[in-house]
């Protein structure tokens, strides 16, 4: 929104009274915030008026001339000019050493081609006059040489630009800002009389209002005699300061009306209103309409429409139609001046895409009370601009005007706000704010009845009336006080919210302490790259910025790895990054096809918290290449023990690819199918599949183009947090034994189908209960052993918590154990 | 024989002196105390001597014994530091060699900040609740006191899931689970991912939101103030200020924008400061007082009439916090998964 000072302060008396930084600072203060001032003298300093005295080829250049200009008084000066259009005796515009132009140009004495120039002659594109200019400006014969240009121009005004709420439709008039300004510096708005018209009258046209609510009230004026023409130049510019473009004086001053007193309203050529009256009345469907920026729209059948007797001659709210637009041969108006329902106005207006400055003023309401004197004013300046004669005017309305009454107790203000305001001051500003206050004389310290103004719709509680004596007193006389604590906090036994949070926060936690970064990536990206990894989403945007922002993410996984090759495309001299990323954050899931509400809480679309990650490259951050090593499985597999442990969960087990029984159609089978199948595990949290974890498929790897081995997992969060160790609960101490343990080494020989943790739990389960643990410590496959077979060094160790052990019965259980190895797994003793 | 055990004995210590190395140590103790040692075959021949003799010669010959050991002892101890000088005058590492470090995890900044606006308010009695992301129209604007087509909606520009159904533009809709669920007093903290169909330098589709909510009995606006105060100076500095400004938002009235103090320009504003271009003040904050539409949605209406039940509410972005105090020149950074970004936090 642009207010004119000058213009504000022929409402206001400002001048004297405060700068326009000053005024913008207070409004600011008052929640009308000013985004920037626009002076129109911005880089005019240092320009003047000057005449030509003498033009002289230049002796270098033949298309430059050399011109002795004078300010009037003091010595000429002699200016380098590449213009041609200028003769002696013009009149142009001097920028002197040290001007810095609208355009960004600084003025330097310098020579040009060898001559010396002291300034330049401004052409209008430069001072950003116009778009474009031949020549330089030739200013009028009449023009006072040694003037500011600023001045001979009129360019002394200065342009406010506001960002508005969406609740002050009452400011987005000159006269509504002055009236704030008015209450704001304690100064009384003024404006030239308005002679009311008689709305009792008969029209040539017949005002019909069909749509019941939609449209309450319409004024309309019917004026003969007016000649179409241009504008006079103190309105073409003022319009042109406020961002409008000047049409002709008479849609000028239905454009000038709108900026100052807010209303839109729009005027018809009388005689292209066929069959006499103007209906109101809501679009047929299909109907189609003509609108002034030359486009045909089809109306759907939910919007209102301005029509005459034949058909649709406006979007009522939004635009006029072209049919009945004023043209240059017009000559006789018809005006109207309506009120409509502001949701109705704004669904229209989106619906054709037109949100047209009438359309913003529309949707956020604007004082019912005023059309008699908005219509009153439009002829007045209508009259005024473009001739011709009032002849009748009429005003149809459905029912009246009810103002709402709030009821608040004097010391409700001071009490709510938590600020000094006594009765009688908040009483004296809502004065200032127009507002009645009515008093039950008879009881001091009685509730009051307070009615706001017409034209303040956003005032109808007592808050909104709160919230103006604190803006008008100043938010910063509010004082800073703690609340009171009125009950205990959460329990984190009791709220699971809170239990949650500090689970989320351990497994953060724990993930970082193990040398994981956490990225955050959005919770959607493209259906095509979800495709990549075999899997669609079921919750995607109706509307999303780009196909990239479309598809809600089932996994983040396909994220995970984008964020990997993203990174390896940086190298740090012929080194790929090292990737040790991890996420966790919800993952959508929709059962239905289509997502709908149903009823006010659920959204069908269920949100389940996923922890994954990726890893690549190096197993230590530093040190020598050689001495590294690449990663591999045991270290993905570490990443995921140690998160199990420090989360306390139990019953998650893991198990290879081969046992899976997750197939075609399962939720997870895409996640599945992106692993290396003797290189990954199935996660099993109970019964239930939680996740998967192993080396990116190689071939996924390759179409990818991926630099390096990349082992992913993801884990569903929200079933490990169930098994999980609740966050209340500390860990129990372990004792251990004080007497000394007794270990055995085995060096076995066993088939490759044998699984380590067989050989370690049939040892254990054999050994009891002296073998307490059991651990492979060594894995040998090659030609020290025949083909098919694998020597597995195991260590188990015996003890007992209350006695010392004796050789004999290490050397028992040793033996059992040997027996069951033998029988249960085939396993012998490597000689 | 005592001046054999003499000549013996001196001739040892002569030896033992000069040996050079452990080995040779070794062949002078057997030369001399072995079995078929020189000291030890004169004692053999002890037998022959009388028995008045015989205890001055085994003292003679035991005072040689412990001699010869003690001298033993220091030239072993001589030789084994001067063995210990040359290995140790041979090892050497370079120093400044990289060291072998193992990964170091990071949190992400938002996660952090989040982390420590959390704490801050936890302080003063708040506690933390989430909620979905995807949410009911009904839940995100109705009940936030935006219905259809109020021009309000335009300040967030909102993707649609379906009917009735959007990604949450912001937190507010957690607040409106949490007082259907239960009863007041109310004091929570909802963070987490919003999104707004906004994407350019400084908006992104996906972005963090913390907002706050108290309501209890005679909340005033004044504990609000207050309440932003003591966060602002945890976060900012204990010299922080703030400045609330009448605003405009659908859930709160009154409505307030808030901003701090700049933390670069602590003792005077520079006109050229990066982080509040010259202004002395950083916009982080929307804040008011709870809309009575709120508590008549969330089923607290007659107590709002009857018990002067009231509260207040406000909302942070967390990136904008972020970027603040971590210096972070571009919001893009946060979501591009780069670890060269990660790593550093």
């Amino acid at each position: 929104m642009r207010i004119s000072w000058n213009w504000l302060s022929e409402m206001v008396d400002l001048k004297g009274v405060v700068t326009p930084e000053k005024l913008a600072e207070i409004l600011t203060s008052r929640g009308l915030e000013v985004e920037g001032i626009e002076r129109q003298d911005q880089g005019f300093g240092k320009v003047i008026t000057a005449q030509i005295l003498e033009r002289l080829p230049h002796p270098q250049a033949d298309r430059l001339s050399i011109c002795n200009v004078t300010l009037g008084t003091g010595e000429p000066l002699q200016i380098v000019c590449g213009a041609q259009n200028m003769k002696v005796g013009d009149k142009v515009a001097l920028a002197q050493v040290g001007a810095a132009l609208p355009n960004g140009m600084k003025i330097d004495t310098g020579k040009i081609r060898g001559v010396i120039s002291n300034g330049m002659l401004c052409s209008e594109e430069e001072l950003c006059l116009k778009d474009s200019a031949e020549g330089i400006l030739i200013l009028p014969e009449s023009t006072p040489v040694g003037r500011p240009l600023a001045e001979v121009l009129g360019r002394n005004d200065a342009i406010l630009v506001f960002k508005l709420t969406a609740n002050r439709g009452d400011c987005m008039s000159h006269w509504g800002m002055a009236r704030e300004i008015g209450a704001a510096l304690g100064l009384k708005p003024k404006r030239a009389a308005i002679p009311l018209l008689d709305f009792k009258g008969k029209t040539p046209v017949t005002i019909q209002l069909e749509a019941g609510d939609l449209a309450p009230q319409f004024y309309g004026c019917y004026i003969e005699g007016v000649k179409i023409g241009p504008s006079p130049a103190w309105l073409v510019k003022r319009l042109e300061a406020l961002g409008s473009r000047s049409i002709n004086n008479v849609v000028d001053a239905s454009n000038l009306l709108m900026l100052e007193l807010g209303h839109p309203t729009h005027a018809y050529d009388a005689d292209q209103i066929k069959g006499g009256r103007i209906r109101v009345r809501l679009a047929k469907p299909g109907e189609r309409l003509k609108l002034l920026d030359a486009q045909t729209i089809t109306l759907a059948g939910t919007e209102l429409v301005i029509s005459d007797g034949e058909r649709a001659v406006g979007l009522a709210g939004v635009m006029g139609g072209e049919d009945s637009e004023v043209r240059p041969q017009t000559t006789r108006l018809f005006l109207e001046c309506a009120e409509f329902n502001p949701v109705q106005v704004r669904r229209a207006a989106f619906k054709h895409q037109r949100r047209t400055d009438a359309a913003q003023r529309f949707e956020k309401g604007l004082d019912p009370s005023a059309l008699g004197l908005v219509t009153s004013r439009l002829a007045q300046l209508i009259v005024e601009l473009a001739g011709g004669k009032v002849i009748s005017a009429s005003a149809v309305q459905l029912g009246g005007q009810t103002r709402k009454n709030i009821t608040v107790q004097p010391q409700y203000f001071q009490d709510f706000l938590g600020m000094q305001v006594s009765p009688e001051k908040a009483e004296q500003i809502l004065l200032d704010l127009d507002c009645d206050v009515f008093k039950a004389e008879a009881q001091q310290g009685s509730a009051w009845t307070v009615t706001a103004p017409t034209y303040r719709l956003d005032l109808s509680i007592k808050e909104d009336l709160a919230e103006e004596i604190a803006r008008t007193l100043g938010y910063d006389k509010i004082s800073a006080t703690i609340p009171k604590l009125t009950s205990a906090p959460q329990s984190i036994y009791t709220a699971a919210s809170a239990s949650r949070m500090a689970l989320l926060n351990l497994t953060k936690e724990t993930l970082k302490a193990l040398g994981l970064a956490e990225t955050i990536g959005f919770a959607f990206t493209s259906k095509a790259w979800l495709a990549k990894f075999g899997m669609a989403s079921t919750a995607t945007v109706i509307n999303p910025l780009s196909e990239e922002h479309e598809a809600l993410v089932p996994s983040l996984i396909p994220t995970l790895v984008k964020n990997a090759l993203d990174c390896w495309r940086h190298h740090f001299g012929s080194e790929a990054l090292p990737i040790r990323l991890f996420e966790l954050r919800p993952t959508f899931h929709s059962a239905k096809p289509e997502i709908c509400a149903t009823g006010e809480m659920e959204t069908g679309v269920e949100e389940r918290w996923k922890l994954s990650f990726a890893i690549s490259g190096p197993r230590w951050a530093g040190g020598l290449q050689n001495e590294q090593g690449e990663l591999d499985f045991f270290d993905a597999k570490a990443i995921l023990e140690k998160l199990l442990e420090s989360l306390g969960a139990r019953g998650v087990r893991f198990q290879p690819q081969s046992a899976s029984r997750v197939a075609a159609g399962h939720p997870l089978f895409a996640l599945k199918e992106l692993l290396h199948p003797g290189k990954s595990i199935e996660i099993l949290a109970g019964k239930d599949v939680a996740g998967y974890l192993g080396l990116l498929h190689p071939g996924k790897s390759r179409e990818l183009k991926a630099q390096a081995a990349l082992w992913i997992g993801e884990i569903d969060w929200d079933m490990l947090s169930k098994l999980s160790r609740p966050v209340y609960e500390s860990k129990p101490f372990k004792s251990w034994s004080e007497f000394p343990p007794i270990g055995r080494d085995f060096a076995l020989l066993v088939k490759d189908d044998v699984t380590a943790d067989k050989i370690t739990q049939v040892a254990l389960k054999a050994g009891k209960p002296l073998a307490k643990v059991a651990k492979i410590f060594d894995v040998y496959r090659g030609s020290q052993v025949s083909e098919g077979m694998t020597s597995v060094a195991v260590r188990v160790i015996f003890y007992e918590e209350t006695r010392s052990l004796q050789e004999a019965e290490a050397e028992a259980a040793s033996t059992q154990i040997l027996e069951a190895w033998k029988k249960e797994l085939g396993v012998v003793l490597r000689s | 024989m005592i001046e054999k055990l003499d000549a013996i004995g001196s001739q040892a210590l002569k030896d033992l002196e000069t040996a050079a190395s452990l080995d040779r140590l070794e062949q002078v103790r057997i030369s001399v105390l072995g079995k078929k040692g020189a000291l030890s075959e004169v004692l053999k021949s002890l037998g022959a001597v009388s028995a008045e003799e015989r205890p001055k010669i085994g003292a003679v010959a035991n005072e040689w014994k412990r001699k010869i050991d003690a001298a033993l002892e220091l030239r072993k101890a001589q030789l084994d530091k001067a063995a210990l000088d040359v290995q140790l005058a041979q090892e050497r590492v370079d120093i400044s060699l990289p060291a072998r470090t193992p990964h170091r995890g990071a949190l992400h900044p938002i996660t952090q900040t989040t982390q420590r606006i959390i704490q801050v308010f936890s302080r003063i009695g708040f506690d933390v609740v989430t909620g979905p992301e995807v949410e009911t129209d009904y839940l995100n604007f109705e009940a936030a006191n935006i219905p259809a087509d109020h021009p309000a909606r335009d300040m967030q520009d909102t993707f649609f899931m379906g009917p009735g159904v959007v990604l949450r533009t912001h937190t507010t809709s957690v607040q409106m689970r949490m007082m259907r669920a239960q009863s007041w007093p109310v004091r929570i903290l909802c963070p987490g991912a919003v999104y707004r169909s906004d994407s350019d330098a400084t908006h992104s589709p996906m972005f963090h939101q913390i907002e706050g909510l108290w309501v209890d009995q005679n909340v005033k606006m004044s504990d609000l103030k207050g309440t932003l105060l003591f966060f602002a100076q945890e976060l900012f500095g204990a010299d922080a200020k703030i400045r609330l400004r009448p605003s405009y938002f659908p859930f709160v009235e009154p409505g307030a924008e808030v901003d701090v103090s700049c933390f670069q320009c602590r003792t005077k504003i520079s006109p050229t400061c990066r982080v509040c271009k010259g202004s002395g003040w950083l916009e982080i904050l929307g804040a008011g007082m709870v809309h009575p539409r709120l508590f008549d949605v969330a089923g607290y209406g007659e107590d709002y009439r009857s018990k002067n039940l009231t509260g207040f509410a406000f909302g942070l972005g967390i990136e904008r916090i972020a970027m603040l105090l971590y210096g972070i020149p571009d919001l893009r950074l946060m979501f591009q998964g780069d670890v060269r970004f990660l790593n550093q936090f």
